[in-house]
């Protein structure tokens, strides 16, 4: 074996027989052997009691936890919908003030979208994604309670603020200039408050994606992995695009309402043009990011109830990529009356009508699919049944007011209100509960109400068609959204009273669904394992609970295990398959590679801690004391965030194993360690990276945008950043990629010594490099001009990088230091290296737009 | 060669899978190779738009000059979604196997659905440029 300056290498590679053959698995498992498995395994997994039950990590509690809060949040964004009602039941009301009505509209749309949709997203996502897979849990538990403790703590500041009577009242797109000049902390609430929590929404995004591609059963190839996994790879891919520009429009608003840098103000070269651009490149994507996990739930239902394997596997696949693609074309067609030319009108009209192909064929593979299939019609039917059809009436008047004269019509009236209402409720609120009433036995094994759950869909669905259908009509006849009062006797009175009434049964229909989920069910008898008789791998759960996830993780090779292999259950429970057992008393989960589900890795996953509540603790300080304008309280809180994660970091994550193989059943042997594409954390980093560029390339799009869409734009005779200081930046900071990327390269071939060295010279010509970019801008008044302002924004966009650049250099130099990275144990090391890759790309393209282009874009145009 | 396949299923370790095993194992596929399509449609997609705003908003390049690029662009984007739809359709391979849904967890089978999803969606983003190309011919005006 070949040796580096001393360090032997280790051999990674699979050891034994894979595919395990049949005689392989027919060898029955001992009986005594089987119930120390268990015990181990329970012991191992075992949920933390009485107080310590909030440090779980665990999907299964961390998922419950996310699910209800969202649910929550849902029902108080409920209520604010029911006093938007009763306030608009008759002309010229007076139950609640214009400035109340204006924070309740706001915070029932930012609530619904941001505290509801999303997060019920990722939250059922985290719950059953790890049972689609058979995988133990997820790649990062830690990341997922780390994200659910800065939702919980952020959804409880936005939606609180209501009660104090400050909440954000520009309504739920918060247009400048209404919303960057309105009084008060309304607009800084919804801005610092949701950028944290889209700051936890990719954490989730990632941690999903990840789960989805090494997270899988062995054998599961993308042509057989369950479709809610393609949905959750789509939809995840969706949000890494479609939330940094959002965050990035947050930045350059926080940056004008504590700054008084004129990003989106006209008078100092600004343009609020930017911000509904931003704002909706974010916006529509955000639609089918809410749409499509919804329909991956109905495309789990389907086939279980039609009892036979889905009809065009295939063209779900495509509808599922089809409409992630094409759902970034449509932003526009929110912004028809802005004034931009008809032919980009044209663009994105043309656009929003392609979507319909792809959301339709997924329709009709459903519809396929019941009509071949000998169907049963259950519970969970019912709803997705009700959800397709309002679903498709909202459709229908999609394709009506993407055509842009009839938007021109109906733009900003209530005809609007009822098409995102008929799309959202049947592409979102019926699909999610029919996953409710089917997947309740999965999560809390037992049932919900059979006849609770008729009475509630029947109130809902009636009560929905009731409140929403007339609003198509009040639309027409010219009601604009967001009026707190209206006058007598402009044919409104009527059909505004039917909405209200509408408004109260869906509400009545809530109450039952909730009294289902919340009543008392210990008297239940125990339920069948499978009551619905599934295929799907959920459905090896254990009845009564176990916290282990699954008992083995089986070989699969077709789309239904549990229909196609009848021996796969009895083989999953009695310890056949793989990890069964967890000797060396650790959380683990298999790791298989990306396209062909081979197995690689045995990873070990983190357990229980209080580090992921202090860490979301100290973050949600780091954004939310800003609001109130306290500075330093907020920078020392990000710096004891900071160390929080590092804390968690250094003692739980890519240390060394105690043994570098494990025996994971059926003679197979798998390293225990992983470095470089092959582990979870370089893809983990691969993805954010590509969320944080797209972040990036939204401030870029903004100096361009400026740019093109301003005739002062620089100003003339406008002062540069120094150009002399940007080349020195430019220098330093590829230095420090360059010498990142050498430590990387040293320490695998053994040479610690220079490893370190780089590793110590490159934060240093970093931090230069940083400070030299500042220097380039210092002598400019960012908030005389829109010019000066973004060319600081982008400094400090890279400026921050380069610090959290700087410590993860350091980290891998305390690393190496402390036995923590070796040159066999270089994981850390490969996802800085990864960071450095795009930091080193971002730098450039910072200097090369901040150096050159004035120079090319102010020759005479 | 379906009705092969399912008399073996469950049975990974026969003489058939091997060789199945074999002639698809050199290849090391990506997902990604699936967007190519959707990609040049995204890409179509925002040259039309930045530069229809430059020649709309900007001013810098004429109006005819600017649409008779963008319908050339047009051409070429779907010459391109042509050629990786033809490629997917020869590796779905429909034509040979007849199978259509490929249910199967054999590498023969994923390699066929990919190119399955491939082909599907190389149809999709053709009908996208499509789209997206007519207000060129269309409109010929600005405002």
């Amino acid at each position: 074996m070949s040796d580096r300056n001393g360090y032997p290498v280790i051999d990674r590679s699979r050891r034994g027989p894979y595919p395990p053959t049949e005689e392989m698995l027919a060898e029955p498992v001992p009986q005594e052997e089987q119930e120390a498995q268990q015990r181990r395994l329970r012991e191992v997994w075992a949920t933390p009691k009485g107080f310590r039950y909030w440090t779980a990590v665990n999907n299964t509690e961390v998922g419950v936890w996310y699910t209800m809060t969202a649910f929550a949040f849902m029902l108080m964004a409920g209520v604010m919908a029911l006093i938007i009602r009763v306030q608009l039941a008759v002309p010229e009301n007076d139950l609640v003030s214009a400035d109340r009505f204006n924070q309740l509209f706001t915070m029932h749309g930012s609530a619904m979208m941001f505290l509801f949709a999303v997060p019920m997203f990722e939250a059922i996502s985290i719950l059953l994604l790890p049972g689609f897979l058979s995988a133990r849990d997820m790649p990062f538990p830690r990341l997922s309670a780390f994200g659910y403790w800065c939702f919980l703590i952020g959804g409880v500041f936005v939606i609180g603020s209501i009660f104090f009577d400050a909440a954000p009242n520009s309504g739920w797109f918060m247009y400048p200039p209404l919303a960057t000049q309105a009084e008060g902390p309304g607009s800084d609430i919804w801005l610092l408050g949701l950028s944290f929590i889209e700051v936890a929404s990719i954490a989730a995004a990632v941690e999903l994606i990840v789960g989805s591609l090494k997270c899988r059963p062995p054998g599961m190839r993308v042509n057989i992995m369950p479709l809610y996994a393609w949905y959750v790879m789509v939809v995840g891919g969706m949000i890494l695009f479609a939330f940094p520009p959002l965050i990035a429009g947050d930045f350059l608003f926080e940056l004008e309402r504590s700054l008084d840098w004129p990003f989106f103000d006209p008078e100092r070269g600004g343009d609020p043009m930017l911000w509904q651009h931003l704002f909706w490149i974010f916006g529509h994507p955000e639609v089918y990011i809410i749409f499509l996990p919804s329909i991956a739930i109905a495309s789990m239902i389907v086939p279980t109830v039609a009892r036979r394997p889905i009809v065009g596997y295939s063209w779900i696949v495509l509808s599922a990529v089809g409409t992630g693609f094409l759902s970034f074309g449509l932003w526009v067609h929110h912004m028809f009356t802005t004034g931009l030319p008809n032919i980009s009108l044209g663009f994105f009209s043309a656009a929003s009508e392609s979507v319909v192909i792809p959301t339709g064929i997924q329709i009709f593979a459903f519809l396929a699919t019941l009509m071949v299939g000998r169907v049963k019609v259950n519970l969970p039917m019912l709803w997705i049944a009700g959800g397709l059809a309002i679903f498709t009436a909202g459709g229908l008047t999609g394709v009506m007011i993407a055509v842009a004269p009839f938007d021109f019509q109906v733009h900003d009236t209530y005809f609007i209100v009822a098409h995102l209402h008929y799309t959202l409720f049947g592409g979102m609120v019926f699909p999610v509960i029919a996953g409710v009433y089917y997947f309740f036995p999965f999560i809390r094994k037992v049932q919900l109400s059979e006849r609770l759950g008729r009475w509630a869909f029947w109130l809902i669905f009636a009560g929905f068609n009731i409140c929403f259908l007339p609003m198509h009509l009040t639309g027409l006849k010219g009601m604009p959204r967001r009026i707190y009062a209206y006058p007598e006797g402009l044919g409104w009175d009527w059909l505004n009273m039917i909405s209200t009434v509408g408004a109260f049964i869906i509400a009545a229909g809530f109450a039952v669904f909730v009294w289902d989920l919340l009543r008392p069910k210990g008297h239940q008898p125990q339920i069948p394992r499978n009551p619905w008789g599934g295929g799907t791998l959920e459905w090896t759960h254990d009845v009564p609970a176990e916290n282990w996830g699954v008992r083995s993780i089986p070989h699969v090779h077709s789309r239904y295990p549990l229909w196609d292999d009848p021996k796969l259950l009895e083989r999953v429970d009695a310890g056949r398959y793989y990890l069964p057992d967890s000797k060396q008393g650790q959380r683990e989960t298999l790791i298989t590679s990306v396209i062909d589900a081979e197995p690689m890795q045995v990873q070990k996953v983190t357990g229980p801690s209080w580090i992921s509540i202090w860490a979301a603790i100290f973050t949600g300080a780091c954004f939310i004391l800003p609001t109130f304008h306290i500075y330093w309280p907020a920078a020392g809180a990000g710096a004891l965030a900071v160390a929080c994660i590092i804390w968690w970091l250094w003692r739980d994550t890519a240390r060394p194993p105690e043994v570098e193989r494990k025996d994971v059943g059926l003679g197979l042997s798998l390293p225990t360690y992983a470095s470089g594409p092959a582990s979870v954390g370089w893809w983990a980093m691969w993805i954010t990276m590509l969320g944080d560029a797209t972040g990036f390339a939204s401030v870029i799009f903004g100096f361009f945008f400026y740019w093109t869409a301003r005739p002062d734009f620089p100003p003339e005779g406008a002062a540069h950043a120094d150009g002399l200081m940007i080349a020195a930046a430019a220098i330093l900071l590829l230095s420090s990629w360059a010498l990142t990327l050498g430590a990387r390269r040293l320490n695998w071939s053994g040479r610690i010594a220079g490893a370190r060295i780089a590793l110590g010279v490159a934060p240093v010509l970093a931090l230069l490099g940083a400070a030299a970019l500042a220097a380039s801008v210092l002598h400019l008044s960012p908030s005389s001009h829109v010019y000066p302002a973004i060319l600081c924004a982008v400094v400090i966009w890279v400026g921050a990088h380069t610090g959290v650049g700087v410590v993860m250099q350091l980290y891998c130099l305390a690393g190496s230091l402390a036995g923590k990275l070796t040159p066999n144990h270089d994981a850390d090391l490969h996802n800085v290296t990864l960071f450095w890759h795009f930091q080193a790309l971002s730098a450039l393209v910072a200097c090369a737009v901040m150096g050159l282009a004035p120079l090319l874009l102010e020759a005479p145009a | 060669m379906t009705a092969e396949n399912d008399t073996e299923h469950g049975q990974p370790a026969e003489p058939e899978k091997d060789r199945e095993l074999a002639e698809f194992a050199e290849e090391r596929e990506s997902l990604l190779r699936i967007t190519f399509a959707p990609l040049t449609w995204a890409l179509h997609f925002v040259l039309c738009y930045g530069t229809v705003s430059l020649a709309c908003i900007k001013g810098l390049i004429p109006l005819p000059y600017t649409r008779a690029g963008l319908i050339a662009a047009t051409g070429l984007a779907l010459a391109l979604i042509a050629l990786i739809g033809w490629r997917a359709f020869v590796q779905w391979d429909v034509r040979r196997t007849g199978d259509f849904t490929n249910p199967e967890g054999h590498a023969e089978h994923r390699h066929q659905f990919l190119g399955h999803a491939g082909f599907l969606l190389a149809i999709i983003s053709a009908i996208g440029v499509i789209y997206t190309g007519l207000p060129l011919f269309i409109l010929a005006s600005c405002k």
